[in-house]
């Protein structure tokens, strides 16, 4: 009973020495589905506006993949009211920045703006929302671009591939399958109409939440949000909209059976017309299905071994584990553990198979945390004239070490000062903490996991780590990639 | 009317939106005030203004220590406090730089410092750990000799490739222009005041500078004052030192009268060019936002600015033409230009000349104030969220003086800024007819330039901004210079009658069938040791690799007739025919054996130094690139080459040296080859030179 206090005693007096300090936020949904999370701070006369659409490569079909990234740079294409190219050029006329990226679950746009500029920020985000330009010309001119950008940053990197490599191995089932860059062949075979229908499916209020951040004050924000957003049609309404918007007279006829002049583009949600009032209140109602996965349910079996050959100089190895998904309850442990091996210049490996034994020119692992399941990545590139299976067994000697024995008092104290850094950095800029938001409200069960997580992670043990180590560095069931030069291949020969 | 909707609000259950235009775009709201807390000051006894600023948004706290000296001259050792600066983390007497770099990364705390400051930020938790480091560092820097010596060396190198970097001999031209010799600003070191700068010198400047008396301390985050007191006395109430040095620098050397300053850079196929002048404007001055305005639509706000409107988009002089001011309490100017073509450097200078004209002369547009303003407005606000910025304001109000709100009411002052105040800085300040006109590049472009100079004399200065010395004529003839050079490098081959001579040295060299030379190269720009490795294989067999990391960045091999080249991220290609009849030239264990037979121009340039030696110097060209060769006068050993490769519009340099010569098989080779380029300095260290060994050549030809 005693002894129950005390180790509670210590894990209290660690969440109170700890550097959190509590973000305040307000959220609420628009009757269209948009969740809206504001968080208001004055220490900065700037805001961030920032859209995740709960849309990632994860969501596409087998023979469209690379879709969603896609759309990440379609978007900035334009809209009904806004010129092609003038999406950037708006927000830095007015002192702002903007991106936009896209990862397996989720693609997120932002713009930080003066303060003053928050009404343009709320306007320039619905307008990607509501009637964005998905047209055969921007498609071909971000065809080019995507390419480029998947010459640059995959196909002319040596080693990029191994993520390609190690999740089609890792999931058979799943959409994790492949990555977000995609397939250049889907995109070229891909029609208007394609592009067209994924936007209709994805680009939509109830898949959206919008996440500001910054000076702010909360009433005029609300209006704001109120007109540009609230006024996006619900359900399939705003597909109707859309069509009012592109069809020609004609095809809107034959499709709906009513003149498209019946409707009042400006004030959609009260038509006047009672035939156009009916049919926006039938879309209205008509939700969109958005198709997701289920979870990840596969699990490997055993051990998958294989060869990939590289325009590569030396050797590399990469190995496979499957992990939880995200916001399992282990996942944190799994992190932690990850640090020991691999956070910085002292970790394990780094220290042990770089600069003691001098067998990897680089080595590091990670923990690849998604929604729907999660892999761990052990990586090296081995040192000149060192083989393969050496590497292996220098990874091995690390991972049967962290799986027997605790990690020492002072490796736990390093650990936790690096992530309570880390998380400090994070929400240390408006931008950062808009984002933590929107990620924890559709990934992490709620947005007030922003004030808990530290916590949850100072709470894991060194025993927690031990154990995790046990329960997924499975030996007897890991994906075994060799990366060799592409000369060594015998089918070259 | 608000009765109304409410009553159709009952009837429409889905919510009522009103009428909405959105091709409508939305306004800007008023202009907002920034709600930076006041700080709070008190000053020390030994001397430390400490300026507090509070704010408990994130738990980390800053420590931003400036001293109190102003810059002052250094004559003999210009350098010094540069080199000073990047020594002062190098370890102290308590911790070897190892140990202090390991402590700072276990609390994830950031520690740097310079000739006049030093800066630690951490987790407010871990403040006592990072200012136990700050005050070691700040008391008890202790500059091991070796470090010294690593640095020292370093600069040397960086010196040397001075001379290659146009950039750098423009901006030596610059400062030299716009100050005079007693002023800091003025003043460039060289090799001549490096030289001069030992440990000694650099530990009494540490001494002299790193005072708390006159000091600033600039504190920001999550601190109460309390606490600030109590951690200032701990760490930083024992530190002692001198009165801070004051002096007033003047604003400048200003001109009656464009003035054009050349720089010679052989072989260049593009100039920089530097339209500067000194202004008489202190950061605490009211007209310096506005000069920042009027800079913005001139040359510094990025894409829409005027000089880039016109010389890159409207003419297409160049990929980027800028405008930027420096403006410090010691001195001040403006610096436009950029890189332009030889034939059309004139023509650019004339666009900036009328660009500085013109905004002198005419009120700017509604449409570019405005511009200006936002994009100013925008970077400032964002630029507010770093605690750097926080602290250079705080630091900025005390130190010059500027009103108690000048930063919370930063973007109302630049809203209220008129095309009028524009005009009337642009007047007082600015000139398009008593410039300094900075021109380096090739000397083909001097004589258009004349017609700039308001007295017609251009003024040629040397890399360091020295007026030029004349190139001394040689004594010799090319063909002299080279013999007196075979014969020192190739000693034990005398004869009286060059027939004889020739014929002996044929029938040694007949001998020779192949020589491999492996040089370890260590540059403080690359992480790792890199190895060249080149080959020559009797008659016309050359070959080349650079490898680092058990990696091969770059190979090339050539049989005389063809050959190929690859390198890392650019991939493999065929030699072309001109590239091989080049390489040619200058083929064989001692290319100069053969320059009068092989078809390589040369020429004697004249007399010059080269690190300090005095040495005769030939210009060579294989028809690809220049190469200018450096004999010692003395011995006539080769010293150094420069190599001016074109490619495109850009022009590559190198330049080499050679020393520690040693004899291998009868020939005297260098054992000692350092190369600078513009991207980084390599020490070489040659670590054997093979001749009539086995040779494999395949891995060359990959």
């Amino acid at each position: 009973m005693k002894y129950i206090l005390l180790s509670g005693l210590c894990s209290i007096m660690a969440f109170s020495g700890n550097s959190q300090r509590e973000i305040e936020y307000l959220e609420y949904d628009l009757d269209n589905g948009i969740h809206v999370i504001l968080h208001e701070e004055h220490a900065t006369p700037i805001v961030a506006v920032s859209v995740l659409y709960h849309v990632g490569s994860k969501n596409e079909q087998t023979d469209r993949t690379g879709f969603a990234h896609f759309f990440e740079h379609l978007l900035f294409e334009g809209s009904t009211n806004i010129e092609r190219g003038e999406y950037s050029e708006l927000v830095e006329e007015n002192g702002g920045a903007l991106n936009a990226n896209t990862s397996q679950d989720r693609t997120f746009y932002y713009e930080i703006l003066p303060s003053n500029q928050l009404e343009l920020g709320i306007w320039l985000e619905s307008e990607r929302m509501l009637h964005a330009n998905v047209d055969i010309k921007g498609i071909e001119t971000q065809r080019k671009v995507v390419k480029e950008e998947k010459r640059q940053r995959v196909d002319n990197q040596p080693y990029a591939s191994f993520i390609t490599e190690m999740f089609s191995r890792m999931f058979k089932k799943h959409p994790y399958n492949w990555v977000p860059i995609g397939s250049m062949e889907h995109l070229d075979a891909a029609q208007e109409e394609d592009y067209v229908n994924f936007y209709r499916t994805f680009y939509v209020p109830s898949n959206a939440t919008l996440s500001i951040a910054g000076d702010i004050n909360i009433e005029e924000t609300k209006a704001w949000i109120d007109k540009y957003f609230s006024s996006i049609p619900k359900g399939e309404a705003i597909n109707l909209f859309r069509d009012v918007e592109n069809l020609t007279a004609e095809e809107f006829v034959a499709k709906y059976k009513i003149d498209k002049s019946s409707f009042d583009l400006m004030n959609f949600n009260a038509q006047t017309d009672a035939n156009a009032k009916e049919l926006v209140k039938k879309y209205s109602a008509m939700e969109i299905d958005i198709p997701r996965p289920k979870k990840a349910d596969e699990q490997l079996s055993g051990v998958v071994k294989d060869v990939v050959y590289d325009n590569i100089q030396l050797p590399a190895l990469f190995m496979g584990y499957r992990f939880p998904d995200q916001t399992h309850p282990d996942f944190h442990a799994l992190e932690m553990m990850n640090d020991v091996l691999s956070g910085g210049a002292s970790s394990r490996i780094n220290k042990n198979l770089v600069e003691k034994q001098q067998i990897a020119q680089f080595a590091f692992s990670f923990a690849y945390g998604l929604e729907d399941a999660g892999v761990g990545i052990f990586a090296a590139i081995a040192a000149q004239g060192k083989d393969l299976d050496s590497v292996q067994m220098a990874f091995d000697a690390q991972i049967d070490m962290i799986k027997n024995e605790l990690i020492s008092e002072a490796e736990f104290e390093k650990i936790r000062n690096q992530y309570e850094n880390q998380f400090v950095s994070t929400n240390s800029t408006i931008a950062g903490i808009a984002e933590s938001l929107a990620d924890n409200h559709v990934y992490a069960g709620g947005a007030e996991k922003i004030n808990t997580e530290l916590s949850e992670y100072l709470a894991v043990t060194r025993e927690d780590i031990q154990r995790v180590a046990k329960k997924y560095l499975t030996q007897d069931a890991r994906i075994i990639l060799h990366y060799l030069p592409m000369e060594e291949n015998p089918d070259n020969k | 009317m608000k009765k109304y909707i409410i009553a159709i609000g009952l009837f429409v259950p889905t919510i009522l939106f009103g009428q909405i235009d959105r091709s409508v775009r939305p306004e800007a709201a008023p202009a907002p005030t920034i709600n930076i807390k006041d700080s709070k000051v008190f000053t020390t006894e030994n001397g430390i203004t400490v300026i507090l600023s509070e704010n408990h948004k994130i738990p980390r706290v800053s420590y931003n220590l400036v001293m109190g000296s102003d810059p002052m001259l250094e004559r003999e050792k210009t350098g010094l406090a540069d080199i000073a600066g990047t020594l002062v983390m190098s370890g102290t007497d308590n911790r070897t730089k190892d140990v202090l770099d390991s402590e700072i990364d276990n609390i994830g705390a950031t520690l740097t410092a310079d000739n006049n400051s030093i800066y630690m930020s951490s987790l407010t938790k871990h403040s006592n750990k990072g200012l136990t480091l700050m005050a070691d560092v700040l008391m008890n820097a202790n500059f091991p000799q070796g470090e010294v010596d690593r640095i020292i060396t370093q600069n040397e190198s960086n010196l040397t490739s001075t001379k290659s970097d146009p950039g750098s001999m423009a901006s030596n031209a610059e400062a030299v222009a716009n100050f005079p010799k007693g002023h800091p600003y003025g003043e460039i070191m060289t090799p001549k005041t490096l030289a001069n700068i030992d440990r000694n010198s650099i530990v009494e400047y540490y001494k002299r500078m790193y005072s708390p008396k006159g000091s600033y301390l600039v504190v920001v985050g999550d601190i109460t004052l309390e606490e600030t007191k109590k951690m200032v006395e701990t760490y930083f109430g024992k530190w002692t030192g001198q009165d801070p040095d004051k002096a007033d620098w003047g604003t400048g050397k200003f001109n009656n009268g464009n003035r054009v300053l050349f720089v010679e850079k052989p072989g260049a196929v593009q100039s920089v060019v530097y339209v500067s002048f000194p202004m008489a404007i202190t950061p605490s001055h009211p007209d310096y936002l506005k000069l920042k305005v009027l800079n913005n639509i001139m040359g510094a706000g990025g894409f829409a600015s005027r000089l880039m409107q016109n010389l890159r988009e409207d003419k297409a002089y160049t990929y980027g033409c800028y405008s930027r001011m420096n403006v410090t309490e010691d001195g001040s100017w403006l610096s436009a230009g950029g890189n332009f073509r030889n034939e059309v450097t004139d023509s650019a200078i004339t666009q900036i000349l009328l660009e500085l004209d013109k905004i002198v002369d005419d009120y700017v547009t509604d449409k570019e104030l405005d511009l200006a303003k936002s994009s100013m407005a925008g970077s400032f606000g964002r630029s507010l969220e770093r605690p750097s910025t926080i602290a250079r304001f705080a630091l900025s109000i005390i130190r010059y003086d500027l009103p108690k709100d000048y930063y919370q009411t930063y973007l109302k002052q630049l809203e209220g800024i008129t095309k009028q105040d524009l005009l009337d800085v642009a007047q007082k300040y600015w000139t398009g007819s008593n410039c300094n006109i900075v021109v380096v590049g090739n000397d083909e472009v001097v004589p258009t330039l004349g017609k700039f100079d308001t007295d017609g004399t251009i003024e040629r200065l040397d890399a360091f901004g020295n007026e030029k010395i004349e190139k001394v004529p040689s004594d010799l003839t090319a063909d002299e210079i080279l013999a007196n050079y075979l014969s020192a490098v190739i000693p034990n081959i005398q004869a009286k009658k060059s027939k004889k001579l020739a014929k002996k040295r044929t029938k040694f060299f007949e001998t020779i069938t192949s020589m491999e030379v492996v040089v370890e190269m260590t540059s403080p720009q690359i992480p790792f040791p890199i190895t060249t490795k080149e080959v020559w294989v009797s008659p016309n067999i050359n070959a080349q690799m650079t490898e680092g990391r058990g990696m091969t960045f770059s190979s090339s091999y050539s049989d005389g007739i063809t050959g190929q080249q690859q390198a890392m991220g650019v991939g493999k290609s065929e030699l072309s025919s001109e590239e091989i009849a080049a390489a040619n030239k200058s083929i064989g264990i001692i290319p100069e054996l053969n320059y009068a037979t092989s078809g390589m121009k040369y020429e004697v340039v004249g007399i010059e130094t080269f690190n300090k030696i005095e040495c005769y110097v030939l210009k060579l060209d294989d028809g690809k690139s220049v190469l200018f060769e450096y004999f010692n006068r003395e011995t006539f050993m080769k010293v150094g080459t420069m190599s001016i490769e074109t490619q495109g519009e850009e022009t590559q340099e190198a330049t080499s040296t050679y020393s520690n010569y040693v004899e291998v098989e009868g020939i005297m080779f260098p054992s000692v080859i350092n190369i600078s380029t513009g991207q980084a300095n390599l020490e070489g260290k040659v670590v054997s030179r093979t001749i009539n060994g086995e040779i494999d050549l395949a891995p060359y030809k990959q």
